[in-house]
Order: structure tokens, then sequence, then C-alpha cells
């Protein structure tokens, strides 16, 4: 049977230089890497300039090594020092890809750098506002040596506009977009906020698909394109219904917990179970589901009282309906509890913590969602894959390299040499010198 | 030779959009990049329709606010689907599709796909995506589903919600962070699937086939929780505002002098630490964060040494105004942040000067309503572009026809029929 990364890919032949790290940047080259790209991640071995995620909680344990790896067991660790190959997140963030070292704080290793960008397909970077243009490397530059050249910038309010030397992590874009402030229970309550950087992860989304829209335009018409990206605006364009219901009603965004406010649905929250902070969401849409609720509860005599009867009643009196219901399901298995609401037609799903979804949820594992890919430093680790199944060209994490991350460097000799052409001396010469 | 703008990029790519919510954004983010979207509703309408908030007291099909935001620049053809008399129209609108984008339940979407892709005839090159809650295979395929029991699977809910008690309990549930989520997260994946087809189209000639699981798609948010368990075995607790983290980790979520919240974390880095020893000399709160007594504190008990720290942070969060705040923290390269409501973006001076919304008339209520409708620009014009809104129900039927070669006459049929 042939390899995932032998079947065909849907941006075969596309090169992309990688200046990206830590999440926002990374998270769209490996969709792209996915799709067949060929990915060149390029970082400097500087302690200063290394990727904050290569040196960052979650590590491999320190028992796993190259030939080993989950079979080897999992054990919580706090890295070792001066190794920077062995960051878990940074693993799952980075497969697929080449990486090389450069620095481009030598004017040697911006030449290079212009060099490889001179046949490049896209160029990707998240640094502060205004690094690339520091080191003489700005869109402008670049465009005269490859006119073709697809840019794309990624920063945490964008590039032009008043805030264009603002600083964000993606916290501070979900704060300034109105996304923190969206999730959790109503005022008084103060926001909960997201337990995640969601605008660390749709950045990405949002550049794989600008540059795939790029590149058809290049493959065309031999056009480049600038994309000066915000994480901030990525925010804002999921919280549009509450932006044009403001404009309508000239009242403030509200918060509403778990609940439905736009539609009549009730119960419609997280109900907690047996064990230690398991928890079952529920959410009932019709009368019929309702019925059916109560069945499965044994029909207990505050169920059948009238005011639970109708969709507005249950919403009205949505409190006590929440209490009651938790005096049910904090009797129950989390699971035994949802595959009996789910056999009698209610929407119901288990509060799924990360270990029920790698060890228990049997679709994952049908689909094949998780991908087990080797490091070269720590073994073999299941990756978190492409959520779509493609037909003709499916995507690949494992990518071109058929691996997960590079070790910091691990393809200089593959990529300088036989994809850029630099001799065997000139290698030498310039990694001895501290440019590569 | 110029580089370009994207908001045409797909422009002459038409995308046929059936079925319910999970179907709205995605296409929506097509039709910012010029494609030629082609809503294909039931006579009563789409389901989005029935999704508040509403405008008026007394919803309709034609004021759901959720409909307008997720349907701009869409073309809605209104078509008796169930009417076996149907498929002749419908299989010409699929003859010149470009991607045929079905979304809704398993139940619904798997019979479709076939007989879809039957009417489309001899269209190769057709994309067919399906959004679908679970996928089309697997155990949990037929599962019934909303937004809430998605997130919940899929893992989003347990890292989201407010701090354990002391004793790291929790007496608070879980959140799913923002209604409707799980469709924003599987329709920016369909968009991004449906874009590597049109790449893979380019090279090959081929169509193919997309099956969009919203279960996977949420799973892939949950960022640090997955590799901490896959690799430490450790589960997370869920915290009010900040990451799930391993251990509980310090409050940070403090009130400005004006009230509002503010995002005022200091990252461990030097700079950054730098940066709030100036910030608090500006402000004029004695510290000793720049002393050896603090370099001393934070060898011997780190944990002190941040308490102490983000005590200063509170102090000077509480001294100064939201934006005074943001305005100075910023200047001195801290990341921080009001929590603002999404609205109060609308008349922000740095989204108007990036075009970051777009100005879209409303004939029918006398005015324009500003839409969140980019997420880049080109240095100078936004990528996505939007300019109508939201279609009535079956506003363009006799257009989205004729587009599909049918005369006058026939379109007269099919009307008489009952079919649009």
């Amino acid at each position: 049977m042939a390899h995932p990364n032998h079947q065909p890919r849907a941006l075969e032949g596309v090169r992309i230089i990688d200046l990206t790290w830590l999440q926002a940047g990374p998270q769209a080259t490996k969709i792209l890497a996915s799709f067949g790209a060929e990915v060149i991640r390029v970082e400097w071995r500087d302690p200063k300039a290394i990727d904050f995620m290569r040196y960052y909680i979650p590590f491999a344990p320190n028992h796993a090594t190259a030939d080993g790896g989950r079979v080897q067991g999992t054990a919580p660790s706090d890295g070792i020092p001066g190794n920077y190959d062995r960051g878990a997140y940074f693993n799952n963030t980075n497969p697929g890809k080449y990486g090389i070292t450069l620095n481009l704080n030598d004017p040697r290793g911006r030449d290079l750098l212009k060099r490889m960008v001179s046949d490049a397909h896209v160029i990707c970077e998240n640094f502060s506002p205004s690094q690339m243009d520091d080191w003489g490397l700005g869109y402008e530059e670049l465009r005269k040596l490859n006119p073709r050249l697809i840019y794309l910038r990624t920063t945490g309010m964008g590039k032009a506009g008043v805030y264009k030397d603002y600083v964000s992590y993606g916290p501070t874009a979900q704060a300034f977009s109105g996304l923190t402030f969206l999730s959790g229970l109503p005022e008084p309550a103060p926001p909960a906020g997201w337990g995640y950087s969601y605008l660390d992860l749709s950045p990405g989304y949002f550049s794989a698909m600008l540059v795939m829209a790029a590149l058809r335009r290049q493959r065309a018409n031999g056009v480049g394109t600038y994309i000066d990206l915000s994480q901030t605006e990525t925010g804002l364009m999921v919280t549009g219904t509450s932006i044009v219901e403001h404009q309508i009603t000239g009242k403030d965004t509200k918060r509403h917990g778990n609940r439905m406010p736009y539609r009549e649905w009730a119960p419609h929250g997280a109900f907690r179970c047996t064990g230690d902070d398991n928890w079952i969401a529920i959410s009932v849409q019709s009368d019929s589901q309702w019925q059916a609720l109560v069945e499965e509860m044994g029909s207990p005599e505050w169920a059948g009282d009238q005011k639970f009867a109708t969709a507005d009643g249950r919403k009205r009196y949505e409190d006590e309906l929440e209490t009651r219901l938790t005096e049910f399901t904090q009797k129950h298995e989390r699971y035994s509890l949802m595959d009996r609401l789910q056999a009698r037609a209610i929407p119901a799903g288990v509060v799924q913590k990360a270990a029920d979804r790698l060890d228990r949820d049997p679709q994952l594992k049908a689909r094949g969602y998780f991908v087990d890919l080797p490091q070269s430093e720590i073994g073999t680790w299941p990756i978190e894959g492409f959520p779509a199944k493609l037909s003709a060209s499916p995507a690949y994490v494992g990518g071109l390299t058929n691996r997960a991350s590079p070790k910091l460097g691990e393809d200089n000799e593959f990529v300088y040499r036989k994809i850029f052409g630099l001799s065997e001396d000139e290698l030498t010469t310039l990694t001895k010198e501290n440019v590569i | 030779m110029n580089n370009s703008n994207l908001h045409d990029a797909l422009k002459g790519i038409s995308v046929v959009e059936i079925g319910d919510q999970l179907g709205d954004y995605a296409a929506l983010l097509l039709a910012g990049l010029g494609a030629n979207v082609v809503k294909v509703e039931p006579t009563q309408g789409a389901a989005s329709r029935r999704i508040g908030p509403f405008v008026s007291d007394t919803p309709s099909p034609e004021d759901s606010v959720f409909f307008w935001r997720y349907n701009l620049d869409k073309k809605s053809i209104a078509l008796d689907l169930d009417n076996p008399a149907a498929r002749e129209p419908l299989g010409r609108i699929l003859h010149k599709a470009d991607v045929l984008l079905l979304a809704g339940t398993f139940e619904a979407v798997e019979p479709q796909i076939a007989q879809y892709r039957e009417l489309a005839g001899d269209n190769s090159g057709l994309i067919v995506c399906t959004i679908t809650p679970f996928g089309l295979d697997g155990p949990y395929r037929d599962l019934h589903a909303t937004d809430l029991t998605q997130m919940a699977l899929g893992g989003v809910m347990a890292v989201c919600g407010y701090d354990p008690a002391p004793d790291r309990t929790y007496d608070t549930p879980p959140i799913a962070p923002a209604m409707w989520h799980s469709l924003h997260i599987a329709g920016e994946y369909a968009a991004i699937s449906i874009l590597a087809a049109l790449n893979f189209r380019d090279l090959s000639g081929e169509g193919q086939f997309i099956d969009v699981s919203v279960h996977e798609a949420i799973n892939t948010c949950t960022e640090g929780a997955m590799p901490m368990y896959i690799y430490n075995g450790q589960p997370l607790y869920r915290q009010t505002a900040r990451h799930a983290m391993p251990v509980p980790t310090q409050q940070r979520l403090v009130a400005s002098a004006d009230g509002v919240y503010m995002l005022s974390v200091v990252a461990p880095f030097p700079r950054e630490e730098l940066a709030l020893i100036k910030l608090l000399d500006q402000v004029g709160i004695d510290h000793v964060l720049a002393g050896p007594e603090y370099d001393d504190l934070k060898k011997e008990d780190p944990i002190a040494a941040l308490d102490y720290r983000n005590y200063l942070v509170e102090q000077v969060v509480g001294e100064l105004s939201a934006q005074e705040l943001f305005e100075r923290a910023q200047s001195l390269g801290l990341a921080w942040s009001p929590l603002r409501r999404p609205e109060e973006s609308l008349e922000d001076p740095h989204f108007a000067a990036r075009g970051t919304f777009a100005e879209i008339p409303h004939p029918e209520l006398g005015r324009s309503i500003r839409y969140p409708a980019t997420v880049a620009v080109d240095g100078h014009r936004p990528h996505m572009q939007y300019f109508q809104r939201a279609p009535k129900l079956g506003e363009h039927t006799h257009s989205v026809l004729q587009w599909a070669g049918f005369g006058d006459g026939e379109i007269a049929s099919f009307r008489q029929q009952q079919l649009i």
C-alpha cells in the first residue's frame, strides 16, 4: 500500500519559506505542509531567538528516545536544559516541515534568505511588527527579487492601522476582539474567557485559506500577494452576530453561559455526573425530547409540573429546571447516560477531557484522527491530524518529511545542499562562522 | 507586476450551498473571496433563517440577524426539493457548479450525495464537500448533536470555564466559550479544504469529495490540553480567563479604574518585566522589582515573587482607565488589552483604517449595517470584501435559473408547478 505521502498533493511543487514561530504562524504552515507544500522552517540557534515553544511545557518525558516514544510511557517533565528538541506542543504544531538554522542578524544570512526567497512561492512570518523591515527583508524588498512572491505576515493587530506597532499574544487579541467577553455566565459574573488561544489557531486557518487563494492566482497570472493578517480580526469575524445585533437594538452584548437565548431550547447546559469533575452537555430542543428525558429520569413528580410542559415554561423556569436535572444527572455515570439519552434521540455529549478523546473516543479512532509520527529525538507520538477527508488529494499531517517536527537545524544538509545547491565547503564554512 | 488583492480570487467559481447552519459560515468565507455562492433553500427557507436573534418580536425568515450575518453576498433560490420535478432545475445548477456544499446531519446529508452527484452529470470537476456533526463514517456518525453537545464532546468545554475552589474542585460547569462556535471552526476547515481541492483541480482537472467532521474540527482546537496528556499524562484545570493548566495559576482578571476588566499579563521574558518596571515608575507606584531583594525572592521563593509582581500589576491596573492602560502598556511593549465587548471595535479608528467592517446597505431598514468582513489587508484594501446584504428567501430564483440556462417560459412553468 502506498504511504499517505505518496498520494497526490493539492500543493505539489509549492515551496514555502517559513519564518514563523510560537503558534499563530506555525499553525498555518502545518496545514499547508499537510497538503503537500515543501515547508522549510527557518530558525536560529541563539537561545534568545529560539522558538519559545521548543523550551516551554509540555515536554516529552525525559526517558523518551528516538527509537521509542509513547510506547515508553508518559511522565511529566521540565525538559532537559539546553535541549531544544523535546517540546511536545512544538512537536504537535510543526510536523511535516523541514528544519534549518539561519542567522538573519548576519548579512550573509540575510543574503542566503534572499537567495531562498527568489524562487520560493510563499514566505510566512509572525515576528513583532518591525522585525523584517529592520532586517531589510520586508515585502517591498523581497518582491524586487521575486515579483510572484506571496508574503504572509501575521501580527496581533495587523501591520496597517493605528495599532500597527502594538504587540499581542493570542489572549490579547481575544480580549480586544470581544471573544473573551462573550464567554461565560451572565453579568455580574466576570467573563470566563477561553482556556486556550483560539486566536493563535484561527489565524493559521485563515492564513492557509488566503495563501491557497493567492497560489491559484500566482499560478494563473504570475502575480504576487501581500497578506497583512490580523489575529484580532479573525476574532471579530466570529463575533459578527453580536456586532450586528448591537447596531439594530442599540443594546450592549450580553453573555449567556451555556444557555441558548435565541431559541426556546431548555434544558441547555452542562450537568454534573458521578466522578471527579465529570459533566454531560444536554440540549433539549423540543417537547418530544423533553418527554423522552422525563421518561429517562423515571417520570419524577417535579417534571410533571405544568410549568415545564411547554418550551416557553422550561425557558422561564430554567434555573429550577437545571437544579432539578442536576439532582438526576449527578447520580449517573456520564457515558452511560449519554448512550441512554442518545438512544432516546436527545442531543447529549460528555464533556470530554483530553484523556477521553485520546484513549476512549471511538469516533476519533475510527476516523484515524491521530496520526503516529516519528521525531528524531523523542520517538513516535500521536499528532493531531486534519479534520476532513479529501478523496483525491488527502491531507497528511506528516507532509513531505513523513515525520513530526524537525530538530533544530535537522535538515541543514539536505536543504542547503540538495535544494539550494550550496557546496559542502560553503555549508561547512557558514556553519563554522555562525551563519547557519 | 502589481501585487494582487484577493477579494475576487474566486471570481468565476460557483458554490452551491444546500443544508443547515453548519454550511453558512464556510460559504460566507468563500463569498468574501469572490465566489458566486448560490444558496438553494427549501421553499420554507433554510434552517438558519429560524435562528435568532431576530429584528422584530415576531420572528420571520427574513429578519434573523444570525442569517443576515452568515449569508452576505449570497444568492437565494427557493426550490421544492421534495418534489421529484425539482431534479431538472437542480441538475442544471449543479452542472454549472464548481463546488457543492452539503451541510447537516448524517441522516439528511448522506442520501443527498449520490443523488446530487448523479444530477451533476458529467461535471467531473465538481468538488463535493459535506459538513456533518461527526463525519460520514464511524460509530458516532448518527449521534444527535447541537452546537453545545459538540463543544462538549470535542474537548473545548473541558478547558473553558471558571477557576476551581482552593481544594481544586469545581462549583461551576465547564463553559462553551461562544455560541455557535462549532460551526465557525468547521466552517473555517471546510473553506480550507475547498481551497485545497481547487488548487488540486488546477493541477489535475479533477474534482473530488471532501468529508468534514465538526467533531474532529473542534478537537484540533484545545491547544496545549492534548499534548499535556499525550506526553505527560497530565489533566488540566480550567481557569477564569486564562489557559487551562496542570496546576492552577495566579488569577489575572483585574478591573481598571473605570471598571473594565484588563488582560494584563507579564510574560516570562526579561523585556516584559522591564516594561512593567517602567509602567510602575510612570504611574508612581513604589516597588522593588529592580532591586536585589526581588532577585533574591525569585531565587528563594518563585511563587512569592510572582505573587508580589501580580500585586503590583493589580495596583497599576486599578490606577488608570482601560484606554490609558492599553495605550501606555502597549507603548512599552506589554501585550495588554481591555476585555472589550465586540461592538466596541465598530468605532475604533484602527479598524476604520483597515476596512475591517463592510458597510452593507439594507434598503428595507433605510440604513446600512457594518459587518466584520476581513481578517487581512493587502497594505491598502481588505482581502475579503462583501457588498450585498443576505438574500431574502428566493430573491434570486429567477436570475439563478437564467444563469443555469433556463428561459423565461421554463421558469414560468416551474412557478406554475410550485417548484419555485
